[in-house]
This record gives C-alpha cells, structure tokens and sequence, in this order.
C-alpha cells in the first residue's frame, strides 16, 4: 500500500480492527455469490464470481467472454474499408473513437496524412463522442448506488450530442465515417452554431451531476476511501485513462504523444486526482466531460478551410509494414497493431482495448470490499463489455 | 501549453532517447537481445531471445517502463484459406504457406509480441521474440507485469501458446469445450466456408488498381469505395463551411 | 373463467382481454452489446418514453415478464442463459430481436464465436432490424405486437389450437420477409 495519504491509511487501519474484532464474535460462514452474466449493474454480460465470508469479499474473479465475437480474426478476413465498420462496435458508446486510431495505423503505413480540415473534424467528432461515452457514464453511476434521476438526465442530453453526431456522420452511434485519407464528407450546414449551443447544454449538465451526485453526501460517503488503487498497481495492470489519472499519473495520450490530430492546437487541462479511489475516478470522469467541452469549442473557432480526404488510390492496399498507433479514448488508450502484407486487408490486427486492462484489476481491488462496495468498484472502473472481450 | 495538476511534464522524447534506450537495453541483456529497428521520433522495436523473455521483462521494469500496455502474439504463417472468399464449388486455388517474418526478422511460426511504457519519458517499447515451434512455451511475465496475468492467458486461449509460472491458463472467452486455437491462421472460419462469400456473388466490374478519384458522376454511388467522396467535396465548397470556420 | 377453460368465450370479452394484453405489457431488457443502449434510450429516455404505449420496462425477473427484448450479440457462451431466461418466463410469451446481430448474427455473421441469430434458440416474434435500429424502429416492433396481440384468439389456445409460438408468423419492422 503505498502512496495513500493518512487519512487513507487510518481508516483502513480502523476497519481492519473493526473486522477484526467482528470476526472474532460473529462466526461466518464461507458462500460463492454469482453476479451476472445479466445482471443491472454490469453494464451488459460481465458476470463475477464472488467468494464471501459475511459480507467481506475474500476473492473474486471477473468472468468474461459472453460479448466475445471475435474481431482480431475477423480482421483478417475483411478490407481495409470494411474494418473500420467493425472496430465501431468495440467500445460502443464512443464509437467514433475507435476508428481513428486504425485509420490512423494505416494511413501511417502508407505513409498518407488527413488534410488539416480532416484532422480537426476527426478530433471535434473524437470528443463529441467523449462526451457522449461519458455523460452516459455519469448518469449510469447514479443506477448502481440506487439513483435513478441521473440516468434520465443522461438520457436527455446525451441525444443532443448524438443529434450532432447524426447530423455529421449519418448514424446516432457507429457511424463508419473515417476513411484512409481523410473523411467521407463536411460538415453539414449550421454545424458549428448547433455545436456551441450544445457544448453550452453538456456543461450545464456537467454542473447538475455535479450538484446531484458528485457533491452528493451518500454519494461520497460510499465511494470515498473505497476501492484504492495505488499508483504502482494501476501501472502494473497497465490502467489508463481516467483511471490511471485518479491514482495520481500525469499520462495523457492527446498531450503526450505526437499523432495526426488538432490536439496540440488547443489548450487543455489533463485532470490528475491523488486518491485513487472510486470517488477520484469519478471526479476525474466528470471534469474531462467539461474539458471535451472547451476543445469542442475551442475547436469550432480555429476551424481549417479545405478539403477533408487526401489524394488516395480507388482501391486501397496497404504497403506491407507494421505500425502501433494509440489514442486516449473515452475510456482510455486504445491502440492497434496492424501487421500488413501489402494485401487489401490486414495481415494481423492486435487490438488493445482499454477495458480490458482496466477490468483485470478487479481480483486485486475487489479483494477484502463488503458486497455493495464491489458494485460501487466496477462502476467507477467504468468498462464496457465489447471493450473487455472484443 | 498544457497545465497539470502536477510538475510539468517532460518534453516529448526527440532523437536520442531512443538510442539510449536500446544501448541500455544491450548494456543489461546482451546477447539476448537479438535485433533492433528504430525509426527515430516514431517507435522502437526489440527481438528478445526466447530464454531471456522474462528477464528482459524485469530489466524494461527496472528502467521505468513500469505501464503495461499488451501482450499477445503474431502468427506468421499466411492463411492456406485466404480471406475465406473462395467458391464453394471451385477447387481450392493453390496458396503459398510460406512463414516470412516482419519487423526485427525471427525464425519460428509464432512471436510474442508485447509492449511497455514509461509513462514519465513518454516512450513505448515494442518487445518480440520467437516461441519455439516444436514445444511453444515461454517463461511468463505475470510476476514481472500483474496485468500480463489475462493477457496471456487469452494468448494462450487464442494460439495456444504456453505460459511456464502462470498461476492459471483458464480459458478467458470461449467455453471450456472449445476446440481449436482461433487466431492460427489455419483455424478455418466454417461461416465462410460453407457458403460462398457474399461479396463475390455479385460484384461490379472492378476498376483498375491504380485508378484515382475521377470526378465522373457515377463514382459517387459506388458503395465499395468512398474515396471519391473526396473528389466529390472538392466539387462542391459550398457544403463546407469555411466562412463559419473564421468567425 | 370457466368459460374460457371450456374454449367458449364471448368475443366482447376476449376482445377486452387483449386489449388490456396488449397494453399492459411488462417487457424484460435483454440488453446485450450495442443494441441495449439504443434499448435504453427508447425505455429510459424522456425523448422516447415507452411507458406511453402501454408498456413497463421494469421488471425485476423474467418471471414477470410478457415480452423480453433481446438486442445485442448472442454468443455461443451465452446462448444457455438466452434459453433458460426464455424458459423462466410465463405463457403467453413474446419475443423481440433487436439488431441485425440478433436477427442473424449481423456484422459476425462469420465469427466463430457468435450464433447466428437468437432465432436458433427461441421463437421471435417481431425482428427490428438495423445495427443499431433507431429507438423509434423498436417502438414500431412494440405497436406492431401489440396489433397482433389484439387480434389473438385467445379460445384457441385452451382448445389447443394453433398454440405452439413456432406457427406464429414472425413481423419484420420496415416490411419484409423472412425467409
Ligand atoms: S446489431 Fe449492430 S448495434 Fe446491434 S449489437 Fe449487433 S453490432 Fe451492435
């Protein structure tokens, strides 16, 4: 245990002694607890096998596959073009996230680059779908500690985000829009104004979380303290996102690594919390929801006239090479490795999902958390199922 | 430009580091450390001899490359059914199976393939080695990196390759009565086997390879295609909004 | 009812049992991948709002469900689980498939890990399809059950006629065949 604060480590010391103490006046007995496969509060078909003495957790096991379809051998099997229909579907709620890092794999092979216009269309889209991803996040989390008002909120603003990303790409989620080379088209009419007015709405709903659940007493009294991961376990379990910012790392891909996009063109706050429990990492969630925001915006106002698709050839064939591209996704790095033969399609993709590392903490923080805790842990990891089996 | 919570964090590793990383490397490995490609200011890549895979995994955690990215594995060997677009009712067209490498060069069918990264000077490693092709086990990194605990296992899952010192290779997302490694390249997907691949069915003529956007009308209605969206936008600056853009 | 158990029931009075049916139905999520959020926004959201046609998406088991919407990916894993939840519920039962994955296995129709269609495990009443179907595409689906629900003959059923759900002709939204 290291890198808590005091405060931390007296309170943790105290329920040791308190669970003690109850250990030795109450006898308990040993029972294995299945959560899932369907269950409300796994966000689709985690299931995890929990084994109890009393109320303690003493060991649990995440039971994955249930959402396993396959993709890095699909792959193989499809073109270029048509693997980014099937990347969309990985992490689901930020859709468009999940192409840009392929495309951008490839479009480092064939040594291509988008035109500016593409580059900062791509990153504006990136974030809406942050924004997007997230905000249902936040109000998600309400449902698992037993607050159902936040997910309608969600629900509410969230479409007008989607509208945004309908009304550019054609599709509410999966909208297949990056091509090799650029983008499929511009943006629509009167986007820019829509997108102001709606970024001015995501904050304001960023403030109401912020009052109903973050600031909320219950809320903190059941997540602070709970669920810590210290700085070295996050890394070791290769966490990332906001994960590994609320225990304390300062790594963000937009700011650094070098990648095609308008990121470093804009000035943003990389949001870091010492704590590392699951109120820091919800806390972290909520302020990068209003950093997307300001980019959105600051995005919108330093827009690049020109075209949005590069000189590419009709039919696309990838020089042989391999190349590793990643990017912070909404709910962490998300990387390929594409392997190429100089075919149509891909000799080998790797695909690195942020769930699925950010998941495979669970047996270690789950270990010695009262029940209702474990529910509390998983929500704030914040993983999505497509995203863990792929 | 940015401002953090935190110090300032590094400049973004330039020319040098790089070289520095991969003389490191050879100062603690030796001849383990078989081959080496660098692409300055890009990435950097290792081949890490199959005995010393585990101790180049406590020498890149010993140097601060403490994050953990992935574990998995290649498969060299082109796949005998192609992309799964052959008909049905044809013989099978002859295809080579001949293993060729990438990257850093290897001698066996299977490579691991992993990557590590220190998060503070901002660089990444990607880390090879062969997997022997009579017995493919390697030494495991789950007491080196915690989270190389699930990777390997789905490793293992998906190529059978064996981890020694891994605590449990359960299979993580098929049944348990799965047969089959589905990521070797001669696991056949029986979808496309059974039926003819919808593509070929019923396909438009095919243009020329190196064909570029033309600005012909019908271009813009070929669905296998969407480059000459391109072309198309071009034409028309008024569906853009530059004007907005300045304001 | 006595009436109904001998399979002589007064037309008023079926009419009126269908029509209370059809408009009290308590459909189970069955959310599976991408699907299940498009599933949540039409029975969660304020924009979409299904409680006003009729229909409770809140049911704490299958056990009290009438309808289950399965949308999303079924895979060969949890294929079991799809059966037994089917299983659990009570007759009359009706199924929706949501999402080209769960009509026939969709953008996986080649995966070896993915089945090909929940219609291979349990009978389907109504298939939406789309990848993602909008939210409005699942809303049709559900007015589209509750007509036929409407017409039902429910004497039928306890004469033992026409009651396996495999003869039921399935709906497609949009129009359509199955073949
Ligand atoms: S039909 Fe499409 S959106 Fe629905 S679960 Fe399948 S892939 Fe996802």
């Amino acid at each position: 245990m290291t890198d808590l604060s005091e405060r931390q480590q007296l309170s943790y010391i105290a329920g040791q002694a308190a669970d003690a103490r109850l250990n030795v006046e109450l006898e308990t007995e040993g029972m294995t607890l299945n959560i899932g496969p369907q269950h409300p509060a796994t966000h689709g078909t985690l299931r995890i096998i929990v084994r109890l003495d009393g109320e303690q957790v003493v060991w649990a096991e995440p039971s994955c596959g249930y959402m396993h379809r396959g993709y890095e051998k699909l792959t193989e099997v499809r073109t270029y073009p048509q693997v980014t229909t099937l990347v969309n579907r990985i992490d689901w709620l930020g859709s468009f996230a999940n192409e840009v890092p392929f495309i951008l794999a490839a479009e480092k092979l064939m040594e291509i680059e988008a035109p500016p216009r593409a580059q900062w269309i791509r990153t504006i889209l990136f974030e809406l779908s942050r924004i997007a991803n997230i905000s249902l996040f936040l109000g998600d989390l309400g449902v698992q500690l037993g607050a159902v008002t936040p997910a309608f909120f969600a629900f509410r603003d969230r479409e007008h985000v989607l509208n945004l990303i309908e009304s550019v790409t054609g599709g509410r989620f999966h909208p297949n829009f990056d091509r090799i080379g650029g983008l499929k088209d511009d943006l629509p009419k009167g986007f820019v104004d829509e997108t102001r007015r709606v970024m001015r709405k995501m904050r304001t709903y960023c403030d109401e979380i912020d009052d109903l659940l973050i600031g909320n007493e219950i809320f903190q009294a059941r997540t602070r303290g709970v669920g810590i991961i210290p700085k070295d376990v996050a890394l070791q379990y290769g966490l990332s996102g906001a994960n590994l910012r609320a225990s304390g790392v300062d790594w963000d891909l937009r700011r650094d690594q070098v990648v095609p996009m308008a990121w470093d063109d804009v000035d943003f706050k990389v949001w870091t919390h010492p704590d590392g429990d699951s109120f820091a990492r919800c806390w972290v969630r909520l302020q990068e929801t209003r950093e997307a925001t300001k980019i959105v915006d600051q995005l919108l106002d330093g827009l690049p006239a020109g075209p949005v698709m590069a000189k590419v050839p009709r039919i696309i064939k990838v020089p042989a090479g391999e190349a590793w591209v990643s990017t912070e996704n909404p709910l962490g790095e998300m990387g390929y490795y594409v392997v190429s033969k100089g075919d149509l399609g891909p000799f080998r993709v790797k695909i690195r999902s942020a769930s699925f590392n950010n998941i495979s903490v669970a047996p270690w923080v789950l270990r010695g958390v009262y029940v209702p805790d474990v529910i509390t842990i998983l929500a704030s990891l914040y993983f999505i199922l497509g995203d863990i089996d792929r | 430009m940015t401002d953090t919570t935190e110090a300032e964090p590094q400049a973004l590793p330039g020319d040098g580091l790089r070289e520095g990383l991969v003389d490191e490397l050879r100062r603690r490995l030796g001849e383990a450390l078989v081959a080496t490609e660098l692409r300055p200011n890009d990435d950097l890549w290792v081949r890490i001899d199959t005995a010393s895979w585990r101790e180049a995994g406590e020498a890149l955690a010993a140097m601060g490359f403490e994050y953990f990215c992935y574990l998995s594995a290649i498969d060299w060997m082109p796949s005998p059914y192609g992309r799964g677009e052959d008909d049905p009712t044809e013989p099978p067209p002859e295809r080579t199976t001949e293993v060729v490498q990438g990257v850093t060069g290897g001698a066996t069918r299977f490579q691991l393939l992993a990557r590590v990264t220190d998060t503070r000077r901002h660089v990444g490693i990607t880390l090879k080695s062969d997997v022997p092709d009579d017995d493919p086990t390697m030494p495991s990194w789950s007491a080196v990196y915690a989270g190389a605990n699930w990777h390997e296992r789905e490793t293992h899952e998906m190529f059978g390759i064996g981890f020694a010192g891994h605590p449990d290779l359960r299979n993580m997302y098929l049944p348990t009565e799965f047969e089959g490694y589905p990521l070797r390249k001669d696991f056949p997907l029986l979808a496309r086997m059974v039926k003819p691949w919808p593509g070929i069915v019923d396909v438009e003529p095919m243009p020329a390879d190196e064909a570029v956007p033309t600005e012909s009308p019908d271009v813009e209605h070929a669905e296998t295609d969407s480059t000459a969206v391109a072309a198309a936008a071009a034409a028309e600056p008024d569906t853009s909004e530059p004007g907005d853009a300045s304001t | 009812m006595g009436l109904v158990d001998r399979g002589r029931m007064p037309g008023a009075i079926e009419k009126l049992m269908n029509l209370g049916r059809s408009y009290s139905m308590w459909v189970y999520q069955w959310g599976l991948a991408c699907c299940a959020i498009e599933m949540g926004a039409a029975f969660a959201s304020p924009r979409y709002d299904v409680m006003r046609l009729g229909v409770i998406p809140l049911p704490a088991s299958p056990r009290q469900a009438d309808l289950v919407v399965v949308s999303g990916t079924v895979t060969d894993k949890m294929a079991p689980a799809v059966l037994r939840l089917y299983d659990q519920m009570p007759e009359p039962k009706y199924v929706i498939s949501m999402g080209s994955c769960a009509n026939c296995g969709g953008p996986y129709w080649d995966s070896y890990s993915v089945t090909k269609g929940v219609d291979q495990l349990i009978p389907v009443d109504i298939y939406v399809p789309g990848c993602p179907p909008r939210p409005e595409a699942l809303l049709e689906g559900i007015v589209l059950l509750q007509q036929r629900i409407k017409h039902e003959d429910m004497a039928a059923k306890w004469r033992g006629e026409t009651t396996e759900p495999l003869r039921r002709e399935p709906i497609v939204v949009g129009g359509g065949n199955v073949a």
